[in-house]
C-alpha cells in the first residue's frame, strides 16, 4: 500500500487520533489519515467503527460532549485543528456535512442557502442552483418539508456557499434510495473535478464512496484496518466479502467474521 | 378610546418585557426569571444616570443607558451562561433566578430600596372628555414600542445576522459548522433582552414609582410571552396587549385589587388550554 | 450514596442497604450521639437555629422527593408550606384541634393540594411546569392573603398557634422542641431513604431520566409522578404545620416565591436525587444567612450601614446558588463523595483520562 500521493505535505493529515467518551469508552485509538488537495477520499466502516467520530474530531464538535481528544494531532494546511471552536474551524475551509440535522428546518431553502451569502459569494451561490436545479424549483419552500434527496443536497449546496477547502460528508447515503445516492455521489464527483475540492466521505455504504473516490480507509473498532487506492480495495478479498457483498466461494460463518476482526484489530 | 389608550399603552410595556424573554428563549431555550429585575435595575441605572448628568442631556443618560445594560446583556452571557453549556436548561432557568435574587438585592444596596420616579416630560397633550389624559409619555411608550419591535422583525427577516440568528437558535451545532459564532449571537442576544428589559422598566418607571417590589412586572412580561408563545416574537406583541387589556379591563370593571391576580390568573388559564400559547409551536413543549 | 466502592458486594440486598460501609455506620452512630447530647451544651440561640435547621430538612426532602428523584422541577413548595402552616393554624386556633388532629389534617390537605398542583405535570415538563407550579403558587398565596385579611381583627398580625401539647405535656421551649423536630426529622430521612432505594424510587429516578422510557418497561408514569407530588406536598405540609407550631404565629407574608426558590436552592446546593444532599443543603442554606450576619458584624463599622448589609445578605443566597450551580453542579454530596471514594480507595488512586491539549 503506497501513501496517497506522492506530494509533500496533504492537505489533512490526522496521526494517532484517539478520542475518549465521558473518560472512558475510547471510541477512536490511533487512526491515521491523510486527504490531498483536490482528492476524494473515502473512509468506510460499520456502526461504531468510530468514522462519526474521527469526523467529529476533525470538525471540532468534540468538547461539548464530554468527548475528548487523549491522543494525537490533527492538522490542516499545516496548522494544528485540534482545541479550535467549530466556527473557526470551518472558516478555515473544512466544512462538515453532518450526518442528521443538517438544515434548519424551519428556515426556507432560500434562507438556508443565504445562510452565509456575502456579496462575494453570490457567484457561487447561482453555481448551486446549477449543481442542483431541483433546488430552484423550491426556492420559498421550509427546508424541513423537503425529501430526503433534496435535503441532502441544500446540505451540500449551503456547505459551498461556506467557500471549503474540504468537504467533510458524513453518511450521504442514510435514508437515501441508491438511485439518489448515486445521483449525488455523481453530483459531488463533478464539482470535485471542475473546483478542484478536496473531499472526505464517510459511508457505510462502502460501494457508493469507493466507487467516486480515489483512496480509502477502512475503519474498524476505532482502528484503520485497511488503506490503499480505491481500485485496490474493491478487488481486496476480505472488502468484498464484508462492505460490497457478493464475494465468490462458500459463504462464511459468523464465528469466522468475528475471528477476522480480531485478527485485523492485533494484528492489521 | 381612551380605554383603549391606557391598555396600548400597558400593553407596550408587557410587550417589550415578553419580547426581551423571547429572544432569549428562542436563542438558547432558557426561561429567564430575571427578567424584571433587569427591567427595573435598568430603570435605576437610567435613573442614577439621569442625576449625573444633572438632568441636562437626555440623549447621553439614554445612550448611557442603552450601553450599560447592552453591556450587562453581554456580561451575564460571558460570566454565566455560557458556562452552562451541556447542562439542563432548568439549571440555566435556576441561575437566572439566582440572578434575580442578586439584582434585587442591588437595588437596596445601591439604591437602598428608594421609591424613585422617571421624569421624562410629561406633557398634556390631549384631554380625553371622560377626563384622562394623553401624555407625551404615552405616546413615547407607544413610539418606541412600535420601533423597536419594527427594527426586530426587519433584523430577523432581512439581515443575513438576523438569519443566522434564527438558524442558531434552531441548530447551533449546524450554524457553528456553518462557520457562524454562536457564542457572539447569544451574547446578542442577552444583550437584546437586556436592553428591551431596560427599555420597558425606563418606560414603566416614567408612569409609576419604582420599587423593589416593581419586580413583579416580570411575571406580566412571563405571562405575556407564554399567551403569545415563548418562541414567538409576534406573540409577545399579541400576549403583551390581551394581559395588558384584560389587567386593565379587571381594575376598571370589578376590582382594582383583583388585578393583582389577574397576570397568574391568565398563566393558569393559557397553561390549561394552550401551553405552547397562541403562535407558538406545540414541538417546544417536548424540547426543554 | 453509591461511590465507586472497591468493596465486594455479593448480593443485592447487600447493595441496597442504607448504609453499606461499615466506616458509614459509625459516621451515623456518632452523629447521633452528637445530636442527643447537643442541648446539654448549646446556647439557646444554637438550638434555635438547630430547630429551624430540622424544619428546613423536612421540608427539603419533600421537594427532593418530587424535583431530585422524579425531576419534576417545582416552585410551589412555599405554598404546600403554606397550606400545612394555614390549616395547622385555623384548626387550632378557631376549632382548638388538638396538636395529634391538627398535624394529620394539614397533612392530609397538602396531599389533597399537592395532588391538584401535580396534575399538569401529566402534560409538562422542564420549564413549563415550573411555569405552572409559578401559577399555583401566587394562586394559592392570593387566596390565603384574602383569607387572612378577612380573619378577624388581627389581619397583619396573621393566626396565632397555641403550643401544641401531647396529653399533659406541653412542647414548648427550645430544648424540647429540638428532641421532637429531632426525632421527626429522622423519621423522615428514614422515610426518604426507604422510598428512594424501593420500587417507588426507581420508579421516579426512571421518569426522571426519561419518561417515555420508563414507561415503555412498564412503570405507570403518571401515577407515580402525581404520587411524588403527594409526597412532596405532605412532607412539606408538615413542615408548615410544625412551622407554624414552632412559631406561633401565621402570616402569609412569610410564604413568598423566594422561600420556594431557597428550597429549590437547598437540593441544588446539597446535591439533588440524594437524601443525604437535601439535609446537607438544608444545614447550609438555613445557616448560611446567619454565618453571613455574624460574618458582617466581624467587619468595620463603615460597613454595618442598615439596608446595605441587608442587601449584601440576601445577594450572598443568590451569589451561592449561581456558584454551586456554576463549579459544584452535583452538589455538596459530590464533595463527600469524593472525599469518601479517596479513603475508600486509599492507598490506590485512579486517574481520569485528559484531554490531551491539557496534558
Amino acid at each position: 500500500m503506497s501513501p496517497p500521493m506522492a506530494r509533500s505535505s496533504p492537505l489533512l493529515e490526522v496521526r494517532q487520533l484517539e478520542v475518549v467518551y465521558n473518560h472512558v469508552a475510547t471510541a477512536v485509538q490511533g487512526v491515521s489519515l491523510e486527504v490531498a488537495d483536490r482528492q476524494i477520499v473515502a473512509m468506510i466502516g460499520t456502526n461504531g467503527a468510530g468514522k462519526t467520530t474521527t469526523l467529529r474530531a476533525i470538525s471540532g464538535f468534540l468538547p461539548a460532549e464530554d468527548v475528548a481528544i487523549t491522543d494525537g494531532t490533527i492538522s490542516f494546511d499545516k496548522r494544528p485543528l485540534a482545541g479550535r471552536l467549530p466556527h473557526d474551524i470551518s472558516r478555515r475551509g473544512v466544512v462538515l456535512v453532518p450526518e442528521r440535522s443538517k438544515l434548519f428546518d424551519t428556515l426556507t431553502v432560500q434562507e438556508n442557502l443565504h445562510f452565509n451569502v456575502t456579496r462575494r459569494r453570490r457567484e457561487i451561490r447561482d453555481k448551486v442552483f446549477d449543481y442542483f436545479p431541483r433546488l430552484g424549483e423550491r426556492t420559498s419552500q421550509t427546508a424541513g418539508l423537503l425529501s430526503g434527496g433534496e435535503k441532502q443536497m441544500l446540505a451540500i449546496g449551503m456547505s459551498l456557499v461556506c467557500e471549503p477547502k474540504l468537504l467533510l460528508v458524513d453518511e450521504l447515503s442514510l435514508g437515501l434510495a441508491p438511485i439518489v445516492t448515486e445521483e449525488i455521489m455523481g453530483i459531488l464527483q463533478n464539482i470535485n473535478r471542475q473546483l478542484g475540492l478536496a473531499m472526505l466521505i464517510v459511508e457505510q455504504n462502502a460501494a457508493a464512496a469507493l466507487r467516486v473516490a480515489s483512496f480509502g480507509y477502512v475503519l474498524e473498532g476505532g482502528r484503520v484496518v485497511f488503506k490503499g487506492p480505491c481500485a485496490q480495495l474493491m478487488e481486496h478479498q476480505d472488502i468484498k466479502e464484508f462492505y460490497l457483498g457478493g464475494a465468490e466461494g462458500k459463504t462464511r460463518s459468523y464465528r469466522d467474521l468475528r475471528q477476522y476482526a480480531r485478527k485485523r484489530r492485533w494484528w492489521g | 378610546m381612551e380605554l383603549l389608550v391606557s391598555i396600548l399603552v400597558l400593553g407596550a410595556t408587557h410587550a417589550l418585557l415578553a419580547a426581551g424573554i423571547v429572544i432569549v428563549y428562542k436563542a438558547s431555550r432558557i426561561v429567564n426569571f430575571a427578567h424584571g429585575e433587569l427591567a427595573i435595575v435598568g430603570a435605576y441605572v437610567f435613573y442614577s444616570a439621569g442625576l449625573i448628568t444633572h438632568g441636562q442631556s437626555l440623549l447621553l443618560t439614554v445612550l448611557a443607558t442603552a450601553a450599560i445594560s447592552a453591556l450587562f446583556g453581554v456580561a451575564i452571557y460571558v460570566a454565566l451562561m455560557r458556562r452552562l453549556v451541556g447542562q439542563p436548561t432548568f439549571v440555566a432557568a435556576m441561575v437566572t433566578i439566582g440572578l434575580a435574587i442578586i439584582l434585587k438585592a442591588a437595588i437596596v444596596v445601591f439604591w437602598q430600596s428608594k421609591s424613585v420616579g422617571i421624569n421624562l416630560t410629561r406633557q398634556t397633550l390631549y384631554s380625553f372628555p371622560s377626563g384622562g389624559r394623553l401624555t407625551s409619555v404615552d405616546v413615547i411608550t407607544i413610539g418606541c414600542c412600535i420601533v423597536f419591535f419594527a427594527a426586530l422583525f426587519a433584523f430577523f427577516r432581512h439581515t443575513r445576522l438576523g438569519r443566522q440568528f434564527r438558524g442558531a437558535a434552531e441548530n447551533p451545532l449546524l450554524a457553528s459548522q456553518r462557520q457562524v459564532n454562536v457564542n457572539l449571537i447569544l451574547a446578542l442576544a442577552w444583550a437584546t433582552a437586556v436592553f428591551s428589559a431596560t427599555l420597558a422598566g425606563v418606560l414603566f418607571g416614567s408612569r409609576s414609582m419604582l420599587s423593589p417590589q416593581s419586580t413583579i412586572i416580570g411575571l406580566s412580561g412571563l405571562t405575556a410571552a407564554l399567551v403569545g408563545g415563548l418562541d414567538s416574537l409576534r406573540g409577545a406583541v399579541i400576549g403583551g396587549m390581551l394581559v395588558a387589556a384584560a389587567t386593565y379591563l379587571t381594575a376598571r370593571l370589578i376590582d382594582p385589587a383583583l388585578s393583582e391576580a389577574v397576570p397568574f390568573a391568565i398563566l393558569l388559564t393559557v397553561m390549561i388550554w394552550r401551553p405552547w400559547g397562541i403562535y407558538g409551536t406545540p414541538e417546544e413543549l417536548n424540547r426543554v | 450514596m453509591f461511590s465507586g466502592t472497591p468493596y465486594l458486594r455479593v448480593s443485592y440486598a447487600e447493595t441496597n442497604r442504607i448504609l453499606p460501609e461499615p466506616y458509614q455506620r459509625v459516621l451515623v452512630a456518632a452523629i447521633a450521639v452528637a445530636a442527643i447530647v447537643l442541648p446539654a451544651f448549646g446556647n439557646a440561640y444554637l438550638i434555635y437555629l438547630l430547630n429551624l435547621t430540622f424544619l428546613a430538612i423536612i421540608g427539603s426532602i419533600g421537594l427532593n422527593l418530587l424535583t431530585g428523584y422524579c425531576g419534576q422541577v417545582s416552585l410551589g413548595h412555599a405554598s404546600f408550606l403554606a397550606i400545612g402552616a394555614f390549616v395547622t393554624a385555623i384548626l387550632a386556633n378557631r376549632y382548638g384541634a388538638p396538636v395529634w388532629q391538627a398535624l394529620p389534617a394539614a397533612c392530609l390537605v397538602g396531599a389533597a393540594v399537592g395532588f391538584v398542583v401535580g396534575l399538569p405535570a401529566l402534560r409538562f415538563r422542564g420549564i413549563y411546569l415550573a411555569i405552572t407550579t409559578l401559577a399555583m403558587h401566587y394562586a394559592i398565596i392570593f387566596i390565603l392573603t384574602t383569607y387572612q385579611a378577612n380573619f378577624g381583627s388581627s389581619a397583619t398580625a396573621g393566626i396565632s398557634v397555641p403550643a401544641p401539647a401531647l396529653g399533659p405535656y406541653e412542647i414548648n421551649g427550645g430544648r424540647a422542641w429540638y428532641y421532637a423536630l429531632l426525632l421527626i426529622s429522622s423519621g423522615v430521612v428514614l422515610f426518604s431513604l426507604n422510598l428512594s432505594r424501593g420500587y417507588i424510587g426507581r420508579a421516579w429516578v426512571a421518569i426522571r431520566d426519561r419518561d417515555i422510557a420508563a414507561a415503555s418497561v412498564g412503570i405507570p408514569v403518571a401515577r407515580f409522578k402525581l404520587l411524588a407530588f403527594v409526597c412532596s406536598a405532605t412532607l412539606a405540609a408538615l413542615a408548615g404545620g410544625l412551622g407554624a407550631y414552632f412559631m406561633g404565629v401565621v402570616t402569609v407574608e412569610a410564604y413568598t416565591l423566594e422561600l420556594a426558590i431557597i428550597y429549590l436552592a437547598m437540593i441544588i446546593v446539597g446535591g439533588m436525587g440524594s437524601t443525604a444532599g437535601a439535609v446537607l443543603g438544608a444545614i447550609f442554606m438555613t445557616l448560611l444567612p446567619f454565618g453571613i450576619e455574624r460574618a458582617f458584624e466581624a467587619l468595620p463599622h463603615a460597613w454595618r450601614l442598615g439596608t446595605t448589609s441587608y442587601g449584601l445578605q440576601e445577594a450572598a443566597t443568590g451569589v451561592a446558588i449561581i456558584l454551586f450551580l456554576l463549579f459544584e453542579p452535583k452538589g455538596l454530596i459530590e464533595i463527600y463523595r469524593r472525599i469518601a471514594e479517596y479513603f475508600e480507595r486509599w492507598p490506590f488512586r485512579y486517574r481520569e483520562l485528559q484531554p490531551a491539549e491539557r496534558r
